[in-house]
C-alpha cells in the first residue's frame, strides 16, 4: 500500500513539475556530479538528495548572488533563474536522504564523537541525522566532502556567511575537525 | 491531474514505478515492449543514454553495441602519465547496464541503415530499430600529417588520445626518456575531443620529470592553433609550477609562430613545420579528429563532412530522422558565436540524458521537454593544483543559447583590477579532489 501510494506522489510530481521548466531535466544535470538522486558516488562531491530545502535555497542563491564562495558551484549556479533554484532546492529535499556509510576507526570514532559533542551537536544533532531546519544532515555524507568544507571556513579566504560555523571551526583543531567529519560519515541513521 | 487522459496516465504510471520504486518483472516487460532502441558506442555518451532510458521507461527495450568490454575514461587520464593515477581507477565495464535490462552485445557494427532502420554487426546480426542513438566518438585522420600511420600511433607516435594501451606506451616512453630529453606533443587543429587536454598533459608530464630525476628536460608544444582552452589559468600555473617560456621546462608554439606541424619523421624523429625541424625523444602526436566512421558511413557527418549536425531540441540527425548522434562525434551549441560545445565527457553525458528524455517523452505521448545541456570539465596540472570550466546551453526559438552567466573558467586573479592579488593555492588544491569526485559520479552516472 505504501508502495502505490509513493507511486501515486511520484506522479502527480512528476505533472506538477512539467507545467514550468521540467524540473527533472534540471536536476539530472546535477547528477553527474552529485549522484542519481543526489546521493554521491564521489569522496570530494556531496550527496544533496534530502538535504533541507531551506538549506539548499539559501546555499544556492548565496553562491549565486556571490555572498558564499564555492570553487564550481557559484558559476553553475548563476546560470539559473531563482525560481529554478527553488524548483530545484524543493526537488532534491523530496528525496530520501541516503547515507553513504564510511567506516573508520574506533580511535577516530571516539576522537570525532568528543569534538562533535563540544561543537557540533547542538545545530546538527548528535549523529548529524537531526539537523535545525536551515542546517544540512551530516550522516553519511562524505567526509572528504566535510573536510574540505571546513577547510574553506578556517581558511579565511573564502565568504563563508555562517557565523556559527565561522566561530566553531576556530574551536577545533585541524585534526579534531577531520576527526568530526570522519564520524559524522560513519553515521548511518 | 484532470486534464490527463487515462492511457497516458497509466503509461507514465508504468515509468514512474519502473523508475523509482519496483522492479518489472521479466516476463511482463519482454511481452510489453513499447520501442526499441539501440546505442552505438559504450562510451560517457552512449553508456548514459542506455542507463537513463531504462531509468526512465523499463519498457523500452535497449539495446547497446560497443566494441570493447571495459571503457577507460579519457577525462583524468593524463595523471596516468605523471604516476599519480593508476590506469585501472578510470575504468568501468557493462555489467551495470546489463543489470539494468540492457543487451549489451560486444561486437563492431558494419553498417548503419537509416531508411529500413537498421543496424548489422560484423558477427552478422541485424537489429532494428525504432530510434537509434549514435555515440560513436572520434576518428583520426592520420593522412593529415605526411608520415603519419595508424600503426606508428601504436608503437612509436602515440596520440593516447583515447584512453587505454597507448596512455600506457606513451607512459613507457616518457619514463625512457633522459635527463634532457625533448617531449614533443603535436595539437592539431581544433576542434578536437577534450580541449585541455594537450596542455594539462604537458604539466602533467613535466611534474613526471620534475619528481623522477629529468629536471632537464623540456616539453615542447606544437601547436596547429593559435589559442587554447583555460589558457590564463594553465599559463600561471606553468610559470610557477614548470618554469615556461625561455628557459622554461614548458614552450608553447602558435600557429603563427611555426608551431603548425606538417610532417612527421619517425626514423628521424623529427617534426616539420615545413621550415623548421624539431627533434624529439617522444613525439606524441594528437591526429586531427572527425566523427567515427561509422556515423560518417551512415551519411551522418553533414557538418563540413566531419561533423554530425544535429537539432537543438533533442540531439537529432538533421540528416536522418529517428537517429540521435551525441558526443564527441556531433556538433552543437552557439557556433555563430563561437561557443560550440565543447567534445568533452560530461556534454556527452548531459547529452545522452536530453536524448533519453525526449525519447522517453515521444515514445509515450508526452509533451517534449524543454532541455539544457551542461558541462564541467577540471585539469589536474599538479597533485595539489588544478581548475575547470563550466558550460551551460539552454534552447530558445530552437536555437542553442550559450548562457554566459552559467560558464565560465575558474577565477584567474583575486582583487581588484587596478590590484589583483593570485588566486589563493587552497582554491588549486580543491579542484584537485573536485576532479576526482566528479570522474567517480560521472563514471557512476553512466555505467552503474
Amino acid at each position: 500500500m505504501r508502495r502505490i501510494f509513493l507511486v501515486l506522489a511520484l506522479v502527480c510530481l512528476s505533472f506538477a513539475a512539467q507545467a514550468r521548466t521540467d524540473v527533472t531535466i534540471l536536476a539530472r544535470t546535477c547528477n553527474n556530479c552529485h549522484g542519481v538522486g543526489g546521493v554521491s558516488a564521489g569522496a570530494s562531491m556531496p550527496s544533496i538528495g534530502g538535504l533541507q530545502r531551506d538549506y539548499l535555497r539559501r546555499v544556492m542563491k548565496q553562491w549565486k548572488y556571490d555572498e558564499r564562495s564555492a570553487i564550481t558551484m557559484s558559476r553553475i549556479v548563476k546560470g539559473f533563474s531563482d525560481d529554478e533554484i527553488d524548483a530545484l532546492a524543493d526537488y532534491f529535499a523530496k528525496q530520501p536522504w541516503t547515507p553513504v556509510v564510511q567506516k573508520t576507526s574506533p580511535e577516530a570514532m571516539d576522537k570525532g564523537l568528543a569534538t562533535v559533542s563540544k561543537i557540533c551537536t547542538d545545530c546538527h544533532g548528535k549523529a548529524g541525522s537531526d539537523p535545525d531546519v536551515d542546517a544540512p544532515n551530516l550522516n553519511g555524507q562524505w567526509a572528504r566532502y566535510m573536510e574540505l568544507e571546513l577547510e574553506k571556513y578556517r581558511s579565511g579566504e573564502f565568504k563563508m556567511p555562517h557565523r556559527k560555523m565561522k566561530k566553531a571551526i576556530h574551536e577545533a583543531s585541524p585534526a579534531d575537525a577531520a576527526a568530526a567529519a570522519r564520524y559524522f560519515g560513519a553515521q548511518s541513521k | 491531474m484532470s486534464s490527463i487522459d487515462r492511457r497516458n496516465f497509466l503509461k507514465t504510471l508504468t515509468a514512474a514505478a519502473g523508475a523509482s520504486v519496483l522492479s518489472i518483472p521479466k516476463a511482463w516487460s519482454a511481452s510489453a515492449i513499447k520501442a526499441r532502441v539501440v546505442v552505438i558506442g559504450g562510451g560517457f555518451g552512449g553508456a548514459t543514454a542506455a542507463r537513463y532510458l531504462r531509468m526512465l521507461d523499463p519498457g523500452i527495450e535497449v539495446t547497446l553495441i560497443e566494441r570493447g568490454t571495459r571503457y577507460t575514461s579519457c577525462p583524468l587520464s593524463n595523471e596516468v602519465l605523471s604516476g599519480s593515477r593508476d590506469i585501472k581507477s578510470l575504468q568501468a565495464g557493462y555489467q551495470g547496464l546489463a543489470r539494468r535490462g540492457v543487451q549489451v552485445v560486444h561486437n563492431e557494427v558494419t553498417q548503419v541503415d537509416p531508411v529500413g532502420k537498421k543496424v548489422s554487426t560484423a558477427e552478422g546480426n541485424s537489429f532494428s530499430y525504432d530510434a537509434l542513438v549514435m555515440a560513436p566518438g572520434v576518428d583520426f585522420d592520420y593522412g593529415a600529417f605526411k608520415g603519419l600511420t595508424a600503426e606508428l600511433s601504436e608503437t612509436r607516435l602515440p596520440h593516447a588520445w583515447k584512453a587505454g594501451p597507448q596512455t600506457l606506451l606513451l607512459k613507457q616512453q616518457l619514463e625512457d626518456m633522459p635527463d634532457g630529453g625533448r617531449f614533443i606533443i603535436v595539437v592539431p587543429k581544433g576542434p578536437f575531443r577534450c580541449p585541455p587536454g594537450p596542455y594539462e598533459r604537458a604539466a602533467q608530464v613535466a611534474m613526471y620529470c620534475q619528481h623522477h630525476g629529468k629536471k632537464k628536460s623540456k616539453i615542447l608544444i606544437l601547436d596547429s592553433n593559435d589559442s587554447f582552452s583555460k589558457r590564463p589559468l594553465f599559463e600561471e600555473a606553468w610559470k610557477a609550477l614548470y618554469g615556461y617560456g625561455q628557459g622554461g621546462m614548458i614552450e608553447w608554439v602558435a600557429a603563427a609562430n611555426g608551431g603548425k606541424v606538417e610532417e612527421v619523421n619517425p626514423s628521424a624523429m623529427t617534426c616539420l613545420n615545413g621550415f623548421d625541424e624539431f627533434k624529439g625523444n617522444v613525439i606524441n602526436i594528437i591526429p586531427p579528429h572527425r566523427a567515427g566512421k561509422i556515423a560518417r558511413d551512415a551519411g551522418l557527418a553533414n557538418f563540413k563532412d566531419a561533423w554530425c549536425a544535429v537539432k537543438p531540441e533533442n540531439m537529432e540527425s538533421t540528416a536522418h530522422k529517428d537517429v540521435y548522434v551525441i558526443g564527441d562525434a556531433c556538433v552543437g551549441g552557439d557556433l555563430a558565436g563561437n561557443n560550440a560545445f565543447p567534445k568533452s565527457a560530461h556534454m556527452a553525458n548531459s547529452q545522452a540524458k536530453i536524448v533519453a528524455a525526449s525519447l522517453v517523452a515521444k515514445i509515450n505521448g508526452m509533451p517534449q521537454p524543454t532541455p539544457v545541456y551542461t558541462n564541467t570539465c577540471y585539469s589536474v596540472v599538479a597533485h595539489d593544483w588544478g581548475f575547470s570550466v563550466v558550460h551551460l546551453f539552454r534552447v530558445e526559438n530552437g536555437q542553442w543559447v550559450y548562457i554566459k552567466e552559467g560558464s565560465g573558467i575558474s577565477p584567474v586573479t583575486f582583487g581588484t583590477k587596478e590590484a589583483p592579488r593570485p588566486v589563493p593555492r587552497i582554491y588549486r588544491k580543491m579542484e584537485v579532489d573536485y576532479a576526482d569526485g566528479w570522474l567517480r559520479n560521472i563514471l557512476s552516472d553512466g555505467f552503474s
